[in-house]
């Protein structure tokens, strides 16, 4: 990942019109957080229609499975996309998570009730709300989240109060 | 779980999230793509000086095995 590629691979999804909620820690930095991240996370939506614009918006920039050896046959496509659900992808312009489902929050059609639009590095799309974000890293139960939550939590304080 | 969340709750500087809760989304994420810009030159040095000192640490031990 580049400081370039939050842009461009958000960019690209926006361009591409692809149905997708942002999540994890760009979710968080959109909602007040001041961590540092580098992944991009985001939940996409599994029809037929937006798998074709997936895999034609990312086509150009080579996906590839993320630490999987190089040389192997992949091929990142309508048929791989559907016959597998969550992708953790490198590609030549960054990384990108796409998920078709997340813990705690379930895939996008459940999760887009819990999402609002933003404007981000100029560009409109999804996001999960910041009670949502919380509920996800809960959910996920991970060590390295606690203190996110805790900064999350904290945030929403700062909101309610 | 609960226990540890609150005790990194202690350490969050406050004044830095309120500075950003004044800002829109969109400010937040020019202001990140800075941060994260000084970071990744950060990394490129740090690993620019871990080259280079793996460089110089070999060409020395060349030397003294030439010796």
């Amino acid at each position: 990942m580049t400081e370039k590629g939050f842009r461009d691979i958000l960019g690209a999804l926006c361009s591409g019109n692809v149905e997708f909620i942002l999540i994890g820690g760009l979710a968080a930095m959109a909602h007040g957080s001041a961590r540092a991240t580098v992944d991009v996370d985001v939940v996409y939506r599994r029809t037929l229609e937006n798998m074709h614009r997936i895999e034609q918006t990312l086509a150009p920039f080579a996906p590839y499975l993320r630490g999987a050896p190089l040389g192997l046959p992949f091929r990142f496509d309508v048929a791989t996309i559907s016959s597998g659900l969550n992708f953790t992808l490198r590609t030549s312009i960054g990384d990108l998570d796409l998920l078709g489902e997340v813990v705690g929050g379930g895939d996008f059609e459940r999760l887009i009730t819990h999402s609002e639009t933003i404007k981000l590095f100029g560009n409109d799309m999804q996001c999960v709300t910041l009670a949502k974000l919380i509920e996800l890293k809960r959910a996920a139960g991970r060590p390295k989240d606690l203190d996110a939550i805790a900064e999350l939590e904290t945030l929403q304080d700062e909101l309610e109060s | 779980m609960d226990d540890i969340i609150e005790v990194y709750k202690k350490d969050i500087d406050r004044s830095l999230l309120r500075e950003n809760l004044k800002l829109t989304p969109q400010q937040r994420s020019e202001r990140f793509e800075v941060a994260m810009r000084l970071i990744f030159e950060l990394r490129r040095a740090a690993e620019l000086r871990r080259t280079t000192k793996r460089l110089l640490e070999a060409e020395s031990a060349s030397k003294q095995r030439e010796a």
